[in-house]
C-alpha cells in the first residue's frame, strides 16, 4: 500500500484533539481565516467544485454541484443541514469525528454556509448519540465564545447561528427529506420530490444536507487547494475517506484511507483479518444497505463510488460489515430484513407491507417451514418494493425515498449468493416433517 | 400550451398541472388511492405510477408536473411529454401494488358496506392478481371509534393518509394523525380529542376503502340497492351539492356531491344527518281540518271548498285582511306562485310577512368551506318573488279587522314563541301548509298536504345568487300535493283563474318570464351544477311589484 | 394508566431558549419532547398537551410525532433502562445472548419493565458502535464489547 497520511483522522489520538484549542493547535479554522480574507463565495464553491468532492453520507452527489441547485432569485433563506444522524448498520465514522474534532466538521459548516449564503444552520444529531451530543454543545459553545459563530465572524461580516438539534430514534431521519420533515417537528415521513430540498427544503425554503464527513473535508480543501484534494484517491472519487470495519475481524474500527483502496486491503491488513484465522465468506461494503459481496467477487475490487456500483453494489456509507465461514447467512438475512422491517416509516406501500411480508417468509425458512417457492418469492418481493435493479441505467426504485432499494438489494443479494444456504434450510423443513 | 400524449390521445394541457389531472380531465383512467384532487400530495400509495418517456424510472401521476420543452428537445419532435399508462411495466406494477395492500386485507366484502363503491374492489377486479401468495398470519386488529359518527376498521384501511390530511387541510381540526410507524402504524385519535368536528363525515366519503365507516349507515343497506339521485342540500343557505341514496322511498345516506362554485368536495353534518329530522317528526299523511278540538282527514276537494268558502267572501268587498306567511324553506316556484296568488288575487287586500329567519352560528373553514348562519336554503328567493314582505307583520296588521291567514309552514325546524302563537291563534281562520304536525300546524284550522323537502323538487337561490335544482330524492306519497301546485289551486279556487300548470318545469317557464333574473334557469339549462341568477334587474320591492303585475 | 393530570417544565428558561432557536415553532418539537421526557422518565398525556400547546399544535398532531420516535416513551421505564442493539454486528458478536440472559435474569421481555421497577428491557436496532460490538445502552450511555459477566457487574455498580 502506497503511504497515506490521514487527514481527517490525523489527529483524534490528541487527548485535546476535540477541543477548540486542540483543534487550533493542530492548524484549526486556518482554513475560515483564509477564506473570510481571500475568497467569495461563489470562488469557494468553485474550489469545491474543482475538488470533486462527492457526498460521504451514501448517494455520493457531488456537493459543489448541490450547492449550485440553489434558486439565486430566492428571497427566501438558505439553511444548511449537518446530517449527523448516522445510523446505517456497520456505520460509525461521523461519531468518531463527532467525539474526535467535532470542531473540524463546525468549520465545514460555516464555510458550507457562507458559500451558500447560510445564517441559520443545524447540525441534526442522532437521538442515541448522547455523549457526542454533549461534547457537540462544548464545541458549539467554544466556537461562540471566541466568535467562530454568531455575529461578523472574525470580523468578516458575515453571521451565522448553529442549532444542534437531536434526533429521537429513526433510521429514516437519516435519508435528507425525512430529515427535514423531523427538524420540522412532524414524523419522519420523507416528502415526495420534486421540489428537491435546494429549492423547497426546511420550512419550505431551500436547503442544503451535508454529511459530516462531508463537511469535515471541507477546511482541509480550502487549506490545500482542489487540485491537492484531487490527487488523492483516483479519478472515479477523490480525497480521503472514512472506512468502518466490523464484524468477525480481529481489528475493528474507523480507518481512513484514500477512496479507492483496495477492500481486501481494508480487511485483511487494516482491519486484521478475521477472527481466529478464519476463512472470509462475504462481506457487505457500505453498510446493510449495499448489496452483499461473496468472498470469491472481492479480489482487486476498489473502494470508491463507481468500482463499486460496477460490482453491482455500492459505496454507501463505506460501512465494512464482514462475515466468516461460520457465520449462518439465512438468519444474517432475516436480521437485516428484521432491520429494515422494524425502521420502515410505513409511508409507502411496497415498503410498509413488503418489509414485513419478507420477514415473515425468512422466519418461515429460518424455522425450517419454507418451501423453494418462497425463495422464488423473495426475489419477486424484493423486486417490487426496490425495484428491477439494473446497474446500466440505474435504480429503478419505486418507493418516494431510496429505503425501498435499501431493503432490496442486499435481501436479493443474499438468496442470489447463498441460494444453497436457503435450500438447506427448506431442505432441512422437509426432512423435519 | 404544452402538447402531451397519454397512451394514444394528444392532449393540450395547462401548463403545471399533472399527468394526473390531465389524464382525469380527459377520463383516461389512472388508478390512485392517496391522491385526492383536494388534498396535498404525498405520493404514497404508488398506484398511481406511470412510464414516462426518457424517464429511467416509473413515476407517480400525481405528482410530476407537464412543462414545456424547448423545441429542439420535443419527443417524437412535437410533444412535451409521452406518457404510458398501459405498458407491461405499468400493469404489473399495480398488480403489486395491489398485492402489498391485499396482504393483510380481511377480503371481508360481503359485509362491508363499502363494497360496490370500493376502489380496493374495483382495482384489484382490473388490475389485480387472481390469487393470493400470502402464506403468513394476517395482521388483525379490532375497530375502533374515531368520534360519535365514524369508526374505523384498521383492517381495511390502506394508509392512504386522505382522512389525516382532511382534518390537517380542511377541517383545519386537526384530530386524526397516523400513530406509530410501519407496518403497525394505523390511524388513531388522541385520547379524549375524537372525531368530531362540523365536516367530520367527510372522511367517510374520502376513504377510498371500507376502512371509515357511518355509524348511521353501518350495515343498513347495500350500495347496489341504493338509488342516487343528485341533489341540493336544504340544512343552510349554502345548498351544498348531495347525493341523496335511497330504496324504496326511504333514504339511507347522504355524500357531498362536487360542485365548485358552492360546496367544493364537501358537506357538514348538519346536512349529512339532517334528513333523519323529517324521519323522526310527526307526518301529516292527508289534509286535515279541524274538528272537536283534534283534526279529523278531508278530502282535497272538500279543502278546497273549505278555502273557497272562506276566503272568496274576501273578494267580494267585505272589510277583510288577507295575511300570507311566506316561508323562505320553499322552492322559488312555490314562493313565485305564493306571491301571485297575494298580491294578483288578493291585491291590496293583503300583506305577507314571514316568520323570524332561523339563524344559528355561522361557521367558516380556513379551507373556504362555510355554514351559513342562515339555516333556511331560499331567503334570497323569498326576497325575489316576495319582495313587498313585511318584516314588522306582527304589528302591521291591524287591529279588529277580520283576518285570514295562508302560511306556508318552515317545517320542523320552527318553534313559535308565545307572541306568534297568539298571532295566528287570532286568526279568524288559518290555512297551514306542511307535511309535519309542526307547532304552527297545530293551531291550523285546515292543514294542506304538501311534501317534505326531500320530496320537493324546483330551483332554490343560494345566498351567493346560485339558482340550484332541488331534486325531489323520494317520491310523493299518496295525498300529497306538490307546494305549487296546491297554490295553483288556491288561485283557481279563490281566484277564478284556470292556470293549469302540470309540472313545476312550466311554472318555472313562467317565473322566468316574469321576473328576468330567472330567465332561462330551467332544469334543462341550470342543470345539476346550476347557474347563477342573471342580475338584470335588482330586486327593490318597486320594480318586483311591477314584475308580478 | 396512571398519569400526571398535569404538567409544568420546570425550567421555563430551557424551554424559552429552545424555542427561540427556530425560525417556526414546531421546529422546537423533538428539543421540547426531550426536556419533558428528561423531566418526568417518559411522556405523560399532560406533557404531550403542553407542548402541543407549546408549538401550538393540535395534540393529535404531537402524538403524531411522538409515536413515530422510538426514544420516546409514552410509558414509565425501568429505572435502568436496557437497550440491547441487535442489529447484525452486535447480533454477529453475540447480541443474542445478552438479550436472552436479561430477558431470563429479570423475567422480562422486549418492551418490558421489572416488576420491581429497576429494570426495562428493549432490543434496539443499530447504534452506531459496531467496532465494539456487542454493544448496549443503559440510560444514556453506551457500554461496549459487553458479555453476559461485565453486564452484571454494571448493573450493580448502577
Amino acid at each position: 500500500m502506497a503511504s497515506f497520511e490521514p487527514i481527517l483522522t490525523r489527529h483524534i489520538h490528541r487527548e485535546d484533539s476535540h477541543t477548540l484549542s486542540g483543534y487550533k493547535n493542530v492548524g484549526g479554522y486556518k482554513a475560515l481565516e483564509k477564506m473570510f480574507k481571500t475568497m467569495a463565495p461563489d470562488e469557494v464553491i468553485e474550489e469545491v467544485n474543482a475538488s470533486n468532492l462527492r457526498g460521504r453520507g451514501g448517494a455520493g452527489f457531488p456537493t459543489g454541484v448541490k450547492w449550485g441547485f440553489i434558486p439565486k432569485d430566492s428571497h427566501k433563506p438558505t439553511y444548511l443541514i449537518c446530517n449527523a444522524d448516522e445510523s446505517e448498520p456497520g456505520t460509525f465514522k461521523d461519531r468518531l469525528l463527532l467525539n474526535k474534532t467535532p470542531h473540524m466538521m463546525l468549520e465545514g459548516m460555516i464555510i458550507s454556509s457562507y458559500a451558500i449564503d447560510c445564517h441559520l444552520a443545524f447540525i441534526y444529531i442522532r437521538g442515541e448519540f448522547y455523549q457526542e451530543h454533549k461534547i457537540l454543545e462544548k464545541a458549539v459553545e467554544e466556537a461562540y465564545a471566541t466568535n467562530l459563530l454568531g455575529n461578523d465572524i472574525l470580523g468578516s461580516g458575515f453571521d451565522l447561528e448553529v442549532v444542534i438539534h437531536r434526533g429521537a430514534g429513526a433510521y429514516i431521519c437519516g435519508e435528507e427529506m425525512g430529515l427535514i420533515e423531523s427538524l420540522e417537528g412532524k414524523r419522519g415521513w420523507p416528502r415526495i420530490k420534486p421540489p428537491f430540498p435546494a429549492i423547497e427544503g426546511y420550512l419550505r425554503c431551500p436547503t442544503i444536507v451535508s454529511n459530516v464527513e462531508t463537511l469535515a473535508c471541507l477546511p482541509h480543501i480550502l487549506n490545500r487547494g482542489a487540485d491537492w484534494f484531487k490527487s488523492i484517491g483516483s479519478e472515479k472519487g477523490s480525497g480521503p475517506k472514512l472506512y468502518c470495519i466490523s464484524g468477525r475481524v480481529n481489528n475493528p474500527g474507523v480507518y481512513e484511507e484514500p477512496l479507492g483502496i483496495l477492500l481486501t486491503d481494508l480487511i485483511f491488513k487494516r482491519g486484521g483479518g478475521l477472527i481466529d484465522g478464519r476463512e472470509l465468506k462475504a462481506v457487505f461494503p457500505g453498510g446493510s444497505s449495499s448489496a452483499i459481496l461473496r468472498a470469491d467477487e472481492i479480489d482487486g475490487l476498489r473502494m470508491d463510488f463507481d468500482s463499486l456500483s460496477a460490482a453491482k453494489t455500492m459505496l454507501g456509507s463505506a460501512g465494512i460489515i464482514v462475515m466468516d465461514e461460520t457465520v449462518d447467512m439465512v438468519s444474517v438475512c432475516l436480521n437485516i430484513a428484521r432491520f429494515y422491517a422494524h425502521e420502515s416509516c410505513g409511508q409507502c406501500t411496497p415498503c410498509r407491507e413488503g418489509t414485513t411480508w419478507l420477514v415473515k417468509i425468512l422466519n418461515r425458512i429460518y424455522q425450517g417451514n419454507g418451501s423453494l417457492n418462497d425463495i422464488d418469492m423473495i426475489f419477486e418481493i424484493t423486486d417490487n418494493i426496490g425495484g428491477l435493479i439494473d446497474f446500466s441505467k440505474g435504480s429503478f426504485g419505486k418507493t418516494i425515498c431510496p429505503f425501498g432499494e435499501a431493503v432490496a438489494w442486499p435481501i436479493r443479494s443474499f438468496v442470489e449468493k447463498f441460494k444453497d444456504e436457503f435450500i438447506a434450510y427448506v431442505a432441512k423443513g422437509v426432512e423435519v416433517s | 400550451m404544452p402538447l402531451i400524449k397519454i397512451d394514444d390521445k394528444e392532449i393540450e394541457v395547462e401548463k403545471g398541472i399533472t399527468v394526473l389531472q390531465a389524464a382525469i380531465d380527459e377520463r383516461i383512467e389512472i388508478p390512485y388511492y392517496c391522491y385526492h384532487p383536494a388534498l396535498s400530495i404525498v405520493g404514497s400509495c404508488r398506484m398511481c405510477l406511470v412510464e414516462i418517456e426518457g424517464m429511467p424510472k416509473l413515476q407517480v401521476s400525481c405528482n410530476t408536473t407537464i412543462g414545456e420543452l424547448p423545441p429542439e428537445r420535443k419527443k417524437d419532435g412535437k410533444y412535451d411529454m409521452i406518457v404510458r399508462t398501459q405498458t407491461e411495466i405499468v400493469k404489473r406494477e399495480r398488480e403489486n401494488v395491489l398485492e402489498f395492500l391485499l396482504l393483510n386485507h380481511p377480503l371481508d366484502c360481503p359485509v362491508c358496506d363499502q363494497a360496490g363503491e370500493c376502489y380496493l374492489q374495483d382495482y384489484s377486479y382490473k388490475y389485480g392478481r387472481a390469487h393470493s401468495r400470502f402464506l403468513e398470519e394476517k395482521r388483525v386488529r379490532k375497530n375502533e371509534y374515531l368520534g360519535s359518527n365514524v369508526i374505523i376498521n384498521h383492517n381495511r384501511c390502506i394508509m392512504c393518509t386522505r382522512c389525516v390530511r382532511f382534518t390537517r387541510e380542511i377541517s383545519g381540526t386537526n384530530e386524526l394523525f397516523v400513530q406509530a410507524r410501519g407496518d403497525v402504524s394505523k390511524i388513531s385519535i388522541f385520547e379524549d380529542k375524537s372525531l368530531d368536528n362540523m365536516l367530520a363525515g367527510n372522511v367517510i366519503d374520502i376513504c377510498p376503502v371500507g376502512a371509515l365507516l357511518s355509524t348511521d349507515y353501518i350495515h343498513k343497506n347495500r350500495f347496489w340497492n341504493l338509488e342516487a339521485k343528485k341533489s341540493i342540500c336544504t340544512d343552510c343557505s349554502v345548498g351544498c351539492n348531495i347525493l341523496v341514496y335511497s330504496q324504496n322511498n326511504r333514504i339511507y345516506r347522504l355524500n357531498a356531491r362536487e360542485n365548485h362554485n358552492v360546496n367544493g368536495y364537501f358537506i357538514c353534518d348538519i346536512g349529512r344527518y339532517g334528513f333523519h329530522r323529517y324521519e323522526d317528526a310527526e307526518k301529516v299523511t292527508s289534509p286535515l281540518i279541524r274538528s272537536d278540538g283534534g283534526f279529523k282527514p278531508i278530502s282535497w276537494e272538500g279543502a278546497l271548498k273549505e278555502i273557497y268558502e272562506q276566503f272568496s267572501m274576501s273578494m267580494s268587498g267585505e272589510k277583510q285582511q288577507i295575511v300570507g306567511i311566506a316561508s323562505p324553506f320553499h322552492t322559488n316556484e312555490s314562493l313565485f306562485m305564493f306571491g301571485r296568488l297575494m298580491n294578483n288575487i288578493f291585491k291590496d287586500k293583503s300583506i305577507i310577512g314571514k316568520l323570524p329567519f332561523i339563524e344559528d352560528y355561522e361557521i367558516h373553514f380556513d379551507s373556504g368551506f362555510r355554514i351559513s348562519k342562515d339555516r333556511s336554503p331560499n331567503r334570497k328567493g323569498l326576497l325575489d318573488f316576495c319582495p313587498n314582505l313585511e318584516d314588522e307583520i306582527l304589528q302591521k296588521v291591524k287591529a279588529g279587522e277580520v283576518r285570514l291567514c295562508y302560511a306556508l309552514d318552515d317545517g320542523v325546524d320552527r318553534k313559535l314563541d308565545e307572541e306568534w302563537e297568539s298571532f295566528f291563534k287570532s286568526q279568524r281562520f288559518l290555512v297551514v301548509q306542511t307535511y309535519a304536525m309542526t307547532p304552527l300546524a297545530k293551531l291550523a284550522h285546515l292543514i294542506l298536504l304538501g311534501p317534505s323537502p326531500m320530496e320537493r323538487e324546483g330551483t332554490m337561490t343560494n345566498d351567493q345568487g346560485r339558482i340550484q335544482w332541488l331534486n325531489p330524492s323520494v317520491s310523493l306519497t299518496n295525498k300529497t300535493r306538490p307546494d305549487w301546485e296546491i297554490i295553483m289551486e288556491f288561485m283557481n279556487t279563490v281566484g277564478k283563474r284556470e292556470l293549469k300548470y302540470t309540472s313545476v318545469n312550466e311554472v318555472n317557464l313562467e317565473m322566468g318570464e316574469r321576473f328576468p333574473d330567472y330567465r332561462g334557469r330551467t332544469f334543462f339549462k341550470i342543470g345539476y351544477q346550476g347557474l347563477p341568477k342573471k342580475n338584470i334587474t335588482t330586486s327593490r320591492p318597486s320594480e318586483g311589484r311591477q314584475a308580478i303585475q | 394508566m396512571a398519569q400526571n393530570r398535569t404538567f409544568k417544565f420546570t425550567n421555563p428558561q430551557r424551554v424559552e431558549k429552545i424555542l427561540s432557536q427556530y425560525p417556526d415553532k414546531r421546529s422546537a418539537t423533538l428539543p421540547l419532547l426531550h426536556l419533558a421526557q428528561e423531566q418526568e422518565g417518559y411522556l405523560t398525556s399532560a406533557a404531550i398537551e403542553a407542548v402541543a400547546e407549546l408549538v401550538e399544535i393540535h395534540p393529535g398532531e404531537m402524538m403524531d410525532t411522538v409515536s413515530f420516535y422510538t426514544m420516546f416513551y409514552t410509558k414509565p421505564m425501568g429505572k435502568n433502562h436496557v437497550q440491547v442493539c441487535q442489529t447484525l454486528s452486535c447480533s454477529l458478536n453475540g447480541a443474542d445472548s445478552l438479550v436472552d440472559h436479561i430477558s431470563e435474569k429479570y423475567k422480562i421481555a422486549h418492551g418490558d419493565v421489572s416488576q420491581d421497577g429497576k429494570i426495562s428491557l428493549v432490543k434496539v436496532e443499530c447504534l452506531g458502535s459496531c467496532d465494539t460490538a456487542p454493544v448496549i445502552r443503559i440510560n444514556d450511555s453506551n457500554y461496549e464489547s459487553m458479555t453476559v459477566e461485565k453486564f452484571d457487574k454494571i448493573v450493580e455498580s448502577i
